[in-house]
């Protein structure tokens, strides 16, 4: 007879053993990652940028001057690039973050040849025309309208706002008149040293021959951008913890973010803090969502998670909740940071924490775009392959003990910035 | 071209095994065939609660997810119209544990009066966040009544109002799984690191003893044809106005689903596609403005919605959209088909990058013929030529079949 009340034996996996990603140097020690596996005989190729938020010297510039690449070319109008590369079936994807600034181009590879100097054009000669500024600002308000009207929107806003402080490129929003601000000018310049002088690394990754690959090394050598560095930035101490509520009528639900600044992968408590943020908000099993969302029923989802920058990092709680049980979800809230501060986590709890996290972490893994963005983070930031080998070995061997200790370290409520968006 | 084997287990279950040894993980997805379409019209909603009560224990087992993710595996679970899917991938060499867990809440679940308080309210606030709470979270609510007379699509998942989940009894609930829950109501998947074999043992022992349940003859009442143009409108605080036009249009049965999908990538996929080129950077009346079909499993919808720029009037909006159809149903050329043929390729083989994708293509074109489907999509586009899109445009653009919604900004 079938046992269906016990679970089948579990069967801990080998030690996970990280592919091996090939880099190599170009153009004055410009680092390429290079993976070549997986079964779709597609290609990534991604050019990093130090032109990320922490760049521009007045504030959208970082993100106008990504966003606006594809609009048009010395060479060619944003109708024809846009032609140019949906003839190929190719995807151009733009990203501007705080710290960096990539450009990736997705293609299948027999189409490279076709594709990827349409690219490398886009990302060197933008013409950063006028008239498509002006569409970019009539679109740009637009959204950032439709944003304001949306709790979650608010609250991220308000938090970051109070982390950083509203002027710093960390916890700068986009206003409405910071699109008045833009001009070619700015943004040609802003270009000049940012992308034509500030390539920091490359990815090649996919399914590929020879041939293609060494198309792609050697249309990037020949392209000749300049090594870039990261900016210096200066990181304002961290503010008080500060709580606000700012009303938004007739909203159904309150959006609420809760944390405070931290640190980032170079930290040594950042593997024992990414474990505890797990076990309180990071997984659909955490406590937050155990007990506010599958419990009380207050939401439909409530999360945290550690955002770490090349400078600093912070921690966050953020859900929407029913208006009407706003408090008794902060309240809640709060319960879970004490209980972590106060009581050591079961071992079965922490086990099942610790088994979770290895199958995400061989999941993301797995397939040649997702091992990449690995090589990318250490690349970008400085480390080597043993970082993660080294998160691999905590979260076999960290105990309940020693998480208790980082909780009281990083979780009191009294250290957290409270930021409520609703009724 | 993925290979993979297809087996019927002695009770009905549907089994598609993909072996791909490049992964050290496992993808299962189970689609069960019923969506909000299978919904009494005064109880709608419940395909999608239902999905959301499958995590809240089997009758075998208090929990769905910890031993999940205790044996490294991760999970999520959609329903929409026509279906409810769930997926998940895991370490293969904990597979059975996937095996384990789907087979029991596939037999039965604990059907807990707290488990149903627990999801109704969280349903009610995923109504609130997604479809409240949003400027114009509500389209769909009144898109679908305004177009649907009839059918059952006429409601969205989500349901038609709070109401029908807040009254969700219990009974409700337990009747509409045995109605739909059974093994040959459903298509298994296995896409990864895990051998025919293994497969089939692991299926005859967990699965298999599960039985056959009598399964209701889908019987749904047919839309009739539209007659005259159908508007509504909403005027709320939002920040700028919205226009929605839907058309009805084939199914994604029909052999015209493959013209009529072409069609809509020429009107507005992408920076060099008709719609963005004229509408929002020619004319600058829009934003953005986007068309696609919603490939539903019953004759379904062709939607166009579009982002007006401030200040631009709803007649000019829609004129300018009406314009760029007439245009369409008498000239497309060679090139532009092309184009949108080799995106729609390149769509499909990046669709194929990862293994909880493919398990659910392999599932999905099951579902409708055939699993090998998916290794002649390509091939069925390319089929495709300008004279039969230009017949689906003049076949469908004309005012009698058309719903528009005009979402008017009031500030």
């Amino acid at each position: 007879m079938l046992n269906r009340t016990e679970s089948p034996a579990l069967n801990q996996s080998a030690d996970i053993k990280i592919p091996e990603a090939k880099i190599i140097y170009i153009n004055d020690n410009i680092p390429v990652i290079i993976v070549n596996e997986g079964t779709q005989e597609v290609m990534k190729v991604e050019l990093v940028f130090s032109a990320g938020n922490i760049s521009e010297e007045i504030p959208m510039l970082a993100s106008a001057a990504s966003e606006l690449l594809d609009e048009g070319t010395r060479k060619r109008s944003s109708a024809e690039i846009a032609e140019a590369l949906d003839n190929y079936g190719a995807y151009f994807q733009t990203e501007c973050g705080n710290d960096f600034a990539s450009v990736s181009l997705y293609s299948l590879s027999r189409f490279l040849p076709k594709t990827l100097p349409v690219l490398l054009e886009i990302i060197k000669e933008p013409a950063y025309p006028e008239k498509e500024i002006a569409t970019f600002c009539v679109q740009g308000k637009q959204r950032l309208a439709v944003n304001q009207e949306k709790v979650d929107f608010l609250a991220r806003k308000h938090f970051i706002n109070s982390l950083y402080g509203n002027q710093h490129p960390y916890g700068h929003f986009p206003s409405e008149q910071d699109f008045d601000t833009l001009t070619p000018e700015k943004l040609i310049s802003f270009h000049k040293k940012n992308y034509l002088n500030g390539l920091v690394a490359i990815v090649i990754a996919g399914k590929f021959n020879d041939e293609q690959l060494n198309l792609a090394i050697n249309e990037i050598k020949n392209a000749s951008f300049k090594k870039g560095n990261v900016e210096k930035l200066t990181i304002p101490s961290s503010p008080d913890a500060l709580q606000l509520h700012i009303p938004k009528e007739g909203a159904v639900q309150s959006a609420i973010r809760i944390g405070r600044r931290l640190f980032n992968r170079k930290h040594p408590d950042y593997f024992k803090f990414t474990i505890l943020n797990t076990i309180l908000g990071g997984y659909f099993g955490s406590r937050l969502m155990s007990n506010i969302r599958e419990d009380k029923g207050y939401t439909y989802g409530i999360g945290s998670g550690i955002i770490p920058q090349f400078f600093d990092g912070y921690f966050f709680i953020s859900t929407e909740v029913g208006s009407d049980v706003c408090s008794e979800a902060i309240k809640e809230i709060h319960f879970e940071l004490n209980r972590l501060i106060s009581e050591a986590i079961p071992s079965s709890e922490l086990n099942l924490v610790k088994s979770y996290l290895t199958g995400s972490f061989q999941r993301s893994i797995d397939g040649p775009f997702s091992l990449s963005d690995r090589y990318k983070t250490l690349v970008l930031n400085g480390l080597e392959l043993d970082h993660y080998y080294a998160y691999l070995n905590t979260l076999k061997n960290v105990t309940s003990e020693e998480l208790l200790e980082t909780a009281h370290h990083y979780l009191e409520v009294i250290h957290m910035t409270q930021v409520i968006i609703g009724p | 071209m993925i290979k993979f084997d297809r087996f019927t287990l002695s009770n009905g279950l549907t089994v598609i095994v993909h072996e791909d040894n490049s992964s050290p993980l496992v993808a299962m997805n189970i689609l069960y065939k019923v969506g909000a379409r299978d919904e009494d019209a005064h109880k709608t909603g419940f395909a999608h609660l239902f999905e959301h009560l499958m995590f809240g224990g089997s009758i075998n087992i208090s929990s769905y997810d910890e031993p999940l993710q205790m044996a490294g595996g991760e999970n999520n679970a959609f329903t929409n119209n026509d279906i409810t899917n769930y997926y998940l991938t895991i370490p293969s060499q904990n597979l059975e544990t996937a095996f384990w867990l789907e087979s029991d809440r596939m037999l039965s679940l604990a059907f807990t009066e707290k488990s149903l308080e627990v999801q109704r309210n969280v349903v009610v606030e995923e109504f609130k966040q997604r479809y409240l709470n949003q400027p114009y979270g509500d389209v769909w609510l009144m898109l679908r009544p305004l177009a649907y007379k009839v059918h059952p699509y006429q409601w969205a998942t989500i349901g038609k109002e709070i109401s029908h989940i807040e009254d969700a009894t219990l009974q409700d609930v337990k009747s509409f799984f045995k109605k739909w829950y059974a093994p040959n109501n459903a298509i298994l998947t296995l896409v990864g690191n895990c051998t025919l074999e293994t497969a089939k043992q692991l299926c005859e022992k967990w699965f298999e003893p599960i039985p056959v349940s009598n399964i209701p003859v889908r019987n749904l009442p047919i839309e009739p044809k539209q007659s005259e143009k159908r508007t509504a409108e909403i005027n709320k605080p939002v920040p700028n106005s919205n226009i929605y036009m839907v058309w009805h249009c084939c199914s994604r049965l029909d052999p015209e689903f493959y013209a009529t999908d072409l069609l809509s990538d020429i009107l507005a996929r992408g920076k060099s596609s008709r719609f963005y080129l004229r509408l929002v950077k020619e004319l600058k009346f829009f934003t953005d403005i986007s068309a696609y079909m919603l490939g539903d499993l019953d004759k379904s919808l062709f939607m166009i919605e579009g982002k007006l720029v401030n200040g631009i009037s709803m007649k000019d909006a829609e004129d300018a959209i009406l314009n760029e159809l007439e245009k369409i149903k008498h000239d497309i050329s060679e090139q532009e088909l092309q184009k949108v043929k080799n995106k729609v390729e390149s769509s499909l083989v990046f669709s194929e990058m990862s293994l909880d994708s493919k398990a659910l293509n392999l599932a999905y074109y099951e579902l409708i013929g055939d699993a090998n489907l998916v290794n002649e999509q390509i091939t069925k586009y390319q089929g495709i030529g300008s004279i039969e899109i230009m017949n689906i445009a003049k076949e469908i653009f004309h005012p009698e079949n058309c719903s528009v919604l005009y979402y008017n900004a009031t500030k």
